[in-house]
């Protein structure tokens, strides 16, 4: 698979939610792993999330995407550090 | 505090979410330790490969790989959002099992039906598949081969395929499997307004007080549009939802008004609705008079189905089934008004206060209204009619072609309009709604390709369902498959597709990245070049043509669909495979190739290869010395300048995020038919529909007629197939994603508690699902994401170990030959 070694994903989302709800589904996020709330407005929540390969996070979101009171979980910015090996590649 | 690396790479990630979504974030532009370029990875756009929304990505690449992908920020569809499926582009790409050598069934070191698959040259593979083609060509001429591409074909190489088969090979027998997903909607794009397509654009979503889905669960399919529609529903309160369907999904959960109906209804709630609007005096009589005309349809069409079937045979409409005869306001008044609410409640189970709640949003003049759809409609044995309908009612209350009036088609993959209906993949089609069976417009055809007049065949060729029929029947004898998985995706499959793949008679090669199970059923399969393996083009639901550069290698030996095509054309010489009397008359085509005359005329291989830009491989151009891609595109657009399918030159198409056609004198076009934002329509007309001569829109009388099958005493449930939100269609690519096939390994039956409890069924017991046409075992789920009623299942269709489509029916629409994948009748057994 693509997945590199030594590679971190960071990658950041926005949840839509029924506005009544933003709060009790900002709850519900925290639960998830290697998932922080940054932002939550009224019907929106921003989350970044981070994992070793693109597929966990997809996957962490395609499980929220399906939560109660979601009415969508799209990505929006990914970032692949892969310093630990790039160091090592200069070494 | 001291901000760690992650940290800061953190806080930029979450200020671009906030920026995407309009949230004024604190974030500021910290340097990353190391410079951003410390993470090496060059990003381009792209537009996704998946679903027919056309979403704008950045790809990632790093060591010739492609490692990541996100939402294009400058991309007008999508604004900087992805779905869940874009984590999966930078893994398609990458599945153990992919194809990186060409195939070939042998037995003792030679070709054999019943051999095992052997990696095979190139050479050899094009060797023995021009063998078995040109064998039946000489057997039984032109009409005994054939070819099955997609809407996942990228603009050239549909136009390729065309070239081929059609002035190639004199064979009409090419059709897209966009056959199965939205052949209903183009024909009456066709039929209504003379030219394909919508004529609004997404921006309706920011402009529309009132959405209606018809049998669409857009929170799944068509994600990132369902996040446009929540937020005009959300930001603007006295915006209205109403979501129809045959059970309740995710899409359901914002409705106000959501409504489930009996399987085929929806075409007496459209004729209601009208009636409605007709009967409290709210027909825009202005519009109706200056730019509609009434028409009756034939009716008793028949539902598609083999010619002895008793269905067909006692179908009195079935041999002109898309008649159309002149008609009139009040004689089509008089017909709908036998659609009462009443009788219309009754017959669809919905409620007499819903259905009027419904045609209230449609009847009043102040509210605008989009209506949307896919395959509810489209995959209906009155799918053709169910689009007319829908038009009916925008065209009575003048509710289209301005910002929030919009009937919209949603398509299901991602060139379904750029490549099969705007370079016409379909077997009676040619570019830019040009059509084989007329003269005039072959000759167009054989000049813009510079080809012998009279070359082009002008019978259509066998549609999908039909190809399928004649390989089972022998008639069918050399078939070529590509960027599609019909096995899996075929109706009836057991009965009409795998025998014909599987006949002695046939050879069935299959162009795939991966070992789908048509690969497999296959007796060669050629490794394909995917995305952005190739430099590629795509057409999505909008209008919006959008371009792509070729970013890493395929692997192996993998090629792209369009070398294949060009490569194989090689083998052929125009005195092999043209009549004798045509070359006789122009014999400057003889002792040619057909890669010679179809892609070497001078006009297709105009643009060296120096043209391209350096910063990105093409090898296609490199293999064949001239810029291939450029050259088709300009030739194929040749067909639309000028016909109200205008494209920009080519290069523009590979600096901005896509334009929507018609695109004169630099500028798109939002909104068709209307003055102002359409170059056609002329100063003080106002609106016209030009795709018609008399520039009038068509409102058509048509019934509600029942599904083919129906539950009876026996096969008591109805069954509807469809997808779900982790997996894209036959899940070739995404069920490769292993994360994703964790999340969801298997399809289930989603079934209502009680139809379980009486059969004596628990959640999750394994089962066997019965029609007439065969079975499947599998899982029950009577909970999760889709809520079925009392008398109707659901099975995904992504899975390939529990094939539901060997249980469908291969009925069909007769006007537009989609199959109806929404009804039929099985029974549900326990294991």
């Amino acid at each position: 698979m693509t997945d590199l070694p030594h590679e971190h994903h960071i990658s950041s989302a926005v949840v839509s939610v029924m506005p009544q709800f933003s709060e009790a589904v900002a709850g519900w996020l925290e639960t998830f792993p290697d998932t922080e709330i940054h932002h939550i407005v009224p019907g929106k929540i921003v989350i970044v999330m981070e994992g070793p390969s693109a597929g966990v996070i997809g996957e962490r979101l395609t499980q929220i995407a399906l939560g109660d009171h979601v009415l969508s979980a799209n990505m929006v910015y990914e970032i692949i550090d892969t310093e630990a090996e790039d160091e090592e590649g200069e070494e | 505090m001291t901000l760690t690396r992650r940290d800061i790479l953190k806080m930029q990630a979450a200020s671009v979410a906030a920026a995407a979504v309009g949230i004024a974030s604190k974030a500021t532009a910290q340097p990353v330790p190391g410079g951003a370029d410390a993470l090496q990875i060059k990003w381009s756009k792209a537009p996704c490969r998946f679903c027919g929304t056309g979403c704008g990505v950045m790809v990632g690449v790093k060591k010739g790989k492609v490692v990541a992908t996100h939402g294009d920020v400058k991309a007008e569809v999508n604004r900087g959002l992805n779905c869940v499926k874009g984590y999966f582009l930078s893994k398609i790409m990458y599945g153990n099992d992919r194809l990186t050598r060409p195939l070939l069934r042998k037995r003792n070191g030679v070709y054999a039906k019943d051999g095992a698959f052997e990696p095979v040259s190139w050479d050899e593979a094009f060797a023995v598949m021009a063998e078995k083609c040109k064998a039946a060509l000489a057997k039984k001429g032109p009409e005994s081969v054939g070819m099955f591409g997609s809407g996942q074909w990228t603009i050239w190489e549909g136009y390729a395929a065309s070239k081929f088969m059609r002035a190639g090979l004199r064979s009409n027998n090419l059709d897209p499997n966009a056959r199965h997903c939205m052949a209903s909607a183009a024909a009456a794009f066709m039929r209504t307004f003379g030219i394909d397509e919508p004529m609004g654009c997404y921006d309706d979503f920011e402009h529309a007080d009132a959405f209606v889905l018809w049998g669409s669960n857009m929170a799944e399919m068509h994600p990132i549009l369902w996040t446009r529609l929540t937020d005009r529903r959300l930001s603007h309160p006295h915006v209205r939802v109403a979501v129809l369907s045959t059970f309740t999904h995710r899409s359901s959960d914002l409705a106000d008004l959501p409504i489930i109906f009996k399987p085929g209804t929806d075409l007496a709630i459209l004729n209601y609705i009208a009636h409605y609007i007709i009967s409290t005096g709210r027909v825009n009589r202005d519009f109706v008079d200056r730019h509609t005309t009434f028409m009756t349809g034939a009716t008793d069409i028949g539902y598609g189905l083999r010619p002895e079937d008793p269905r067909e045979k006692s179908a009195t409409g079935a041999a002109k089934a898309g008649a159309m005869t002149p008609s009139d306001f009040e004689s089509y008044k008089k017909f709908v008004s036998d659609y009462t609410v009443e009788k219309v409640a009754k017959l669809s189970g919905v409620e007499e206060s819903q259905l009027k709640a419904l045609a209230e949003l449609y009847a009043d003049p102040k509210k605008k209204v989009m209506s949307l759809w896919t395959m509810g409609f489209n995959q209906h044995v009155r799918g053709v009619w169910a689009n007319h309908l829908v038009y009916n009612i925008h065209l009575l209350t003048g509710k289209i072609a301005e910002p929030g009036n919009s009937p919209f088609s949603l398509t299901g993959q991602p060139s379904a309009c750029g490549t099969a209906r705007e370079v016409g993949t379909f077997a009676h089609r040619l570019p830019a709604d040009t059509v084989v069976t007329n003269p005039a417009h072959r000759k167009q055809a054989e000049e813009i390709w510079k080809l012998p007049p009279g070359l082009l065949p002008g019978k259509p060729g066998y549609h999908a369902v039909l190809q399928d029929r004649m390989l089972r029947d022998g008639k069918l004898n050399f078939y070529w498959i590509q960027v599609n998985n019909n096995l899996q995706a075929a109706p009836n499959s057991a009965n009409e597709t795998y025998p014909g793949y599987r006949n002695p008679e046939n050879f069935i090669v299959v162009s795939d990245a991966y070992p789908t199970v048509t690969a497999m059923a296959a007796d060669l399969i050629l490794p394909t070049a995917m995305w952005v393996e190739k430099e590629g083009a795509y057409g999505n639901a909008e209008r919006r043509t959008h371009f792509w550069h070729q970013l890493v290698d395929a692997p192996g030996e993998a090629r792209s669909d369009l070398w294949q095509i060009m490569e194989f054309a090689k083998r052929f010489k125009t005195d092999e495979v043209w009549p004798k009397k045509i070359l006789d008359a122009d014999p400057a085509y003889k002792g040619k190739t057909l890669f010679d005359v179809l892609f070497r005329n001078g006009t297709v291989d105009r643009y060296p290869a120096a043209h391209l830009d350096q910063a990105y491989e093409n090898h296609e151009a490199k293999d064949f010395g001239f810029y291939v891609q450029k050259g088709l595109f300009e030739e194929y657009a040749a067909f639309g300048r000028g016909h109200g399918h205008d494209l920009a030159p080519f290069d523009t198409y590979h600096d901005v995020r896509g334009l929507r056609w018609p695109v004169v004198n630099g500028r798109e076009t939002r909104w068709r038919f209307r003055e102002g934002h359409d170059p056609y329509v002329k100063k003080g007309e106002g609106i016209r529909f030009y795709g018609r001569k008399d520039g009038r829109a068509v409102i058509l009388g048509v019934p509600y007629e029942p599904p083919a099958e129906s539950p009876d005493k026996e096969y008591d449930l109805w069954l509807v197939t469809g997808r779900v939100l982790e997996h894209w269609h036959s899940g070739s690519m995404t069920m490769r994603v292993p994360e994703l096939y964790r999340a969801f390994p298997g399809a289930r039956c989603f079934m209502h508690a009680d139809d379980a409890r009486e059969r004596g069924i628990n959640q999750g017991a394994e089962i066997r699902i019965v029609s007439r046409r065969g079975s499947i075992r599998t899982r029950v789920e009577t909970r999760g994401r889709n809520r079925m009623p009392y008398g109707v299942v659901f099975v995904p269709w992504f899975d390939a170990s529990q094939l539901i489509n060997k249980v469908t029916l291969d009925a069909t629409d007769p006007i537009s030959k989609q199959t109806d994948f929404k009804k039929c009748a099985v029974k549900i057994e326990r294991v």
